[in-house]
């Protein structure tokens, strides 16, 4: 796209201004923007980044410099989150020209890593068009998309500085970089066939093919049913064909994965591109907007009848995960394969996904038939991120490629740079300081090598990428956590954070405008305050002064970690507890019992997340899970809506603690008499109705602005349905995560919001033990 | 002879009963050349140009008996294995007991045979001891602590300074046998006796081994169990402890009462078995003289050393990598 337009004359300078704009400004063609902005209005002057911030001198005439103000903000780029800093007038210079200024790096702290972009239309045209250089080339981009914040090793954002500078650009690429009007004015990825990377196929860790003909073997690979691991944006994928019963349980065996969800990735067809993903599943227009969503994330959604997708694509689950394709290679695949294809993350189940090709071969060696590589060096791992539309509008699963790293305003100013280590089964840090937060990506359970070895890495880039070093450790109270041993280790000040306050703190981080909330943190469990562990919680306040004022009948659970894989044993707890003689149908039921019975590895919980599980082990006979939140997931999936719903009693408690007993519902949970959606309904309704009326009568003691919703129990999108529906019905209103995850993944920006309120409300509050 | 069914605080006082107490328990059982419970002190000799070699614990356990062993057994083998891993012959105790007011004698005398029984097995002489009692409700019912005197070869090289990376990593024998006896006797479980302690002297296992250079390093997986030897390791070579699940002996009955409460067997106690760093190609002849012996047919190479950062990582049965994080004092779930 050439400029074709003759550009007004640059008028005499009548004004000057110097206008600084920052936020996500980088690597998504800002510049040029600003450049053809300019040129448009007829002012002369120049554009320059520094370190994250675009400086910018207009000349010109008044009222043209106003327009170009106004424009700046309102026909930025569509990536682009451009917020005006400051705006000065300054004596002219006696500018004759528009220039685009060489970047300089600097040592201010005022940096954003721009986020990896879908690939736009004019580049999927052009990779459509036979006669283009760039036909069929599978890493087009331009300055509106591409890959950015998986190549860039510093900032700021130049290609030198990201990992194609090991790709020396051709003389027809320059001429289109230096090009204030081309699409690729200073696009630090591009590339084409002759300067840019290539795909290689191989087999057996041997080389066998690159180009196109990798792309046919791959294909050809996919039609036999075969599985290959390929390299795209943030790491590897698993793919295979999703029609083929045989290939996905090959899949599901060999990576030893019998029962989570696999992702579906479908081409794009059709007016809005979702034509393709209708055929499988059913799209609500929010769940069809997630689907175009910029990050092009996996949206769960209901499956159709009729679907000629394998069943074992989501075994039980009544949702599938779908996407669109975000990378060039994608488009290519799926266009050539002619249909949807399977697409989940190629690693060792519950390791980081892979990004390097040597260790792809190693690692995966035992899963795919094949590898399709690239030599194009992934600097950073990025995980597809995940969206569920819960309330009408998307909840956050799994925030990674396209959303992360998450920026949010603290609404207060931090005294010193604090770092935010979260939990421990979905592993994500946060860096802040002053009034920014930066949210990292999901790292993934922190239970391997690779893990661990991916949360130090993280933690290092986050603060060299921003070159600021934390002063203090903010870390779950659970010492036990990894990320907790981290902190513990670090050798600096450590602030330990309990887990539900962190819950509750992130929601309320999300929603600053609200000043007093009732927030229901419902979750696995996590370590409370008074060294229990919680997980059915209600709390008034706000960030920095949480009270706990509601919960569940506790009740005690054997084994440890092992119940979240085992839900036999909260079936037993609570079945048990209620004096309700139960035998789990497990080999060694009795020792069970009679551990139980003389509390020898059990502990007191009052976990929500728990009950679904019981409730899963009775109404499904589920005994054990592969993945966390099987159970829980199986039963919504089958929860008939419109049940009625069971009082659940309320007492308050020798601290004045509002508790629910959940015992009245055992009954219903073990009634054969009933059908399963039937149970499951009931099951749900009783806990949105309890919840509800826990919430009505602290009404009465507790003035409250809004009613919160966090913890990974309210990814849950019937019973946060029910909540809200409930409790708007009583005229309250009724906030959930729209930014950061409601499960762990949001816990350390909780932790961050907790603190910068705590540190104001109690200046000399004690601190964690260190170990 | 002691007329009393159950210890008193007179027996704690210096008097006849105390004289009673010592003469027809301790001395009685423990009797031998060198214990003399006329002298305040006890001459000891060792062979010509060895080394002394000396160490010391204390025992509560309860209960105070348990299939497979009781604290008297535990305080004699826990003192022997000490010496043993370092390479010593254990050769003499002192025993040192802190009696309960209120404790069957018919208890301790059952424990005092026991400890005899244990200390002619591992062939130590016990050559001096104390008693004390102290008043109901101040004790476990009974504490012993031994004080052990061994003797070693002056070349005798052991430590962990001797481990060089790519070393094998062996075990004797099942782990976690005395953690999960004593778990199931202190619950009265109805499965008690069904996993015995493996409370025993591991001499016959370091004794061959003390002075062959190929064998770097021994210890005896007693508390924080098998993990915690290996973090010992990691700790100080700075190197990675790299462990195979799939190889590290477990009982069947340990293996399902650990699945049901949720503990893990690294972690547990035991009382007879010795982990052993030993130069690679001497791993082999290792554990063909340790099946050897009785209580070794189990004995197997679990892992090994590699250039790392102090982790102890176990190749899980599925081929992940799991990282074993030191002991925490109350390990809690830490699933969300």
């Amino acid at each position: 796209m050439r400029a074709s337009r003759p550009e007004p004359a640059i008028s005499p300078a009548a004004a000057a201004r110097d206008i600084v704009v920052t936020g996500r400004v980088q690597g998504v063609g800002f510049r040029p923007f600003v450049y053809r902005v300019a040129r448009r209005c007829g002012l002369a002057g120049s554009v320059a980044n520094r370190s994250g911030q675009v400086l910018i001198h207009v000349e010109g005439a008044a009222a043209a410099i106003a327009e170009f103000e106004a424009a700046l903000l309102a026909e930025a780029p569509a990536l682009a989150r451009p917020e005006l800093a400051s705006s000065l007038a300054v004596a002219s210079r006696g500018a004759r020209d528009f220039t685009i200024l060489a970047s300089a790096g600097s040592g201010t702290a005022d940096v954003h890593l721009p986020p990896d972009l879908f690939c736009c239309a004019d580049c999927l045209a052009e990779m459509r068009t036979p006669s283009q250089r760039r036909y069929r080339y599978p890493f087009v981009n331009c300055t509106q998309c591409g890959p950015r914040y998986t190549i860039i090793r510093s900032l700021p954002y130049d290609r030198p500085s990201t990992s194609m500078a090991g790709f020396p650009i051709c003389a027809r690429c320059r001429a289109e970089y230096d090009d204030p009007c081309d699409r690729r004015f200073h696009a630090q990825p591009l590339a084409c066939p002759d300067c840019g990377p290539t795909v290689v196929f191989s087999r057996d860790g041997r080389e066998v093919c690159r180009g196109e003909a990798a792309l046919r073997a791959v294909v050809d690979c996919l039609r036999s049913g075969g599985i290959v691991a390929v390299k795209g944006i943030g790491g590897y994928h698993l793919i295979c064909d999703p029609a083929n019963d045989a290939a996905v349980r090959r899949l599901r065996r060999r990576k030893n994965r019998p029962h989570k969800p696999l992702a579906v990735m479908f081409p794009q067809q059709g007016s809005d591109g979702l034509d393709a993903v209708r055929e499988d599943v059913d799209l609500s227009p929010a769940e069809a907007a997630a689907c175009r969503d910029a990050a092009r994330p996996i949206v769960l959604a209901r499956r159709r009848e009729g679907s000629r997708l394998s069943p074992g694509l989501a075994p039980g689950l009544s949702e599938l995960g779908v996407f669109l394709p975000y990378s060039p290679l994608h488009h290519l695949l799926l266009a050539d394969f002619g249909g949807p294809l399977v697409a989940t993350s190629g690693n060792v189940s519950g390791e980081p996904v892979l990004t390097e090709n040597d260790a792809a071969e190693r690692r995966l060696a035992g899963i795919a038939d094949a590898c399709l590589h690239h030599d194009r060096p992934i600097v950073r791992t990025a995980d597809d991120s995940v969206l569920r539309i819960v309330c009408g509008a998307p909840q956050v699963i799994r925030s990674g490629r396209g959303l992360a790293p998450v920026e949010i305003a603290l609404p207060v100013a931090l005294a010193e740079p604090v770092l935010a280590v979260g939990g421990h089964m979905k592993g994500a840090v946060a860096l802040a300081w002053d009034r920014r937060t930066v949210l990292s990506p999901h790292i993934g359970e922190l239970d391997s090598q690779r893990s661990r070895a991916a949360f130090s890495q993280v933690i290092a880039d986050l603060q060299a990428i921003h070159r600021i070093e934390a002063r203090r450790i903010l870390c779950d109270l659970h010492p036990g956590y990894a990320s907790s041993r981290w902190a513990h280790a670090s050798g600096l000040p450590v602030t330990a954070v309990p887990h539900h306050a962190a819950h509750a703190s992130a929601l309320a981080g999300e929603h600053p405008e609200v000043a007093r909330w009732l927030t229901f943190a419902w979750d696995g469990v996590g370590l409370g305050s008074d060294g229990s562990l919680w997980g059915g919680e209600a709390f008034a306040g706000g960030a920095g002064r949480w009270r706990r004022v509601a919960s569940l009948r506790p009740f005690h659970l054997l084994g440890g970690d092992r119940a979240a894989r085992e839900p036999w044993r909260s079936a037993a707890a609570l079945m048990w507890e209620a004096g309700r003689p139960w035998e789990p149908p497990i080999p060694g039921a009795a020792l069970a019992a009679q551990a139980w019975g003389k509390r020898v590895g059990t502990l007191a919980t009052s976990s929500a997340g728990r009950l679904f599980d019981a409730a899963a082990a009775l109404v499904l006979g589920l005994q054990t899970v592969s993945f966390e939140g099987q159970g829980p997931m199986m039963l919504e999936s089958m929860a008939l809506p419109g049940c009625r719903g069971l009082d659940l009693p309320l007492a308050a408690d020798a601290n004045g603690i509002l508790r629910a007993d959940w015992a009245p519902l055992l009954a219903v949970l073990a009634d054969e008499s009933l059908t399963g959606a039937a149970r499951a309904g009931i099951f749900h309704e009783s806990l949105a109705q309890m919840a509800a009326a826990q919430a009505a009568a602290l009404s009465r003691s507790v003035a409250f602005d809004a009613v919160g919703l966090t913890g990974g129990v309210f990814q849950n999108r019937f019973l946060s349905e029910r909540i809200a529906a409930l409790l708007a019905a009583k005229g309250i209103r009724v906030l959930l995560h729209r930014t950061v995850p409601a499960n762990d993944g949001g816990l350390a920006f909780g932790q961050i919001v907790e603190y910068a309120h705590a540190d104001r409300t109690a200046p000399g509050r004690s601190e964690a033990r260190k170990t | 002879m002691m007329q009393d069914r159950h210890i008193t605080l007179a027996h704690g006082n210096g008097g006849r009963f105390m004289r009673e107490l010592i003469d027809d328990i301790f001395a009685r059982h423990l009797a031998n050349p060198s214990l003399n419970v006329t002298l305040d002190a006890a001459p000891v000799g060792l062979a010509a140009g060895m080394d002394a070699v000396v160490t010391t614990d204390g025992f509560t356990v309860k209960p105070l008996e348990f299939p497979g062993g009781d604290i008297g057994a535990l305080a004699v083998n826990g003192t022997v294995n000490d010496l043993a891993v370092s390479g010593a012959e254990p050769l003499y105790l002192t025993l040192g007991a802190i009696i309960e007011e209120g404790l069957e004698v018919a208890t301790l005398d059952r424990i005092v045979e026991s400890l005899a029984t244990a200390a002619r097995a591992a062939r130590v002489r016990v050559v001096a001891g104390d008693t004390k009692v102290v008043p109901r409700g101040e004790g476990g019912g009974l504490y012993l602590t031994t004080t052990g005197l061994g003797q070693r070869a002056p070349q005798c090289r052991l430590g962990i300074a001797a481990i060089r990376e790519n070393d094998a990593i062996l075990v004797s024998g099942p782990v976690g046998d005395h953690g999960i006896a004593v778990m199931l006797a202190r619950g009265e479980f109805d499965l008690t006796g069904s996993v015995s302690s493996d409370c025993a002297p591991v001499t016959p296992f370091t004794l061959p081994m003390a002075s062959h250079p190929a064998v770097r390093f021994m210890r005896d997986p007693t508390r924080g169990g098998l993990a915690t030897v290996a973090h010992e390791i990691a700790r100080a070579t700075l190197m990675d402890v790299q462990l195979s699940e799939q190889r590290i002996p477990v009982r069947d009955s340990v293996r399902s009462v650990c699945e049901i409460l949720g503990y893990d067997p690294y972690y547990l106690a035991c009382e007879g078995r010795v982990v052993a760093v030993v130069a690679p190609e001497a791993a082999e002849a290792v554990l063909a003289a340790w099946r050897e012996l009785p209580g070794g047919a189990d004995a197997c190479a679990i892992g090994h050393l590699r250039n790392g950062q102090g982790r102890v990582i176990l190749r899980t049965v599925i081929g992940g990598d799991r990282l074993l994080d030191e002991l925490e004092d109350d390990p809690l779930p830490r699933i969300c």
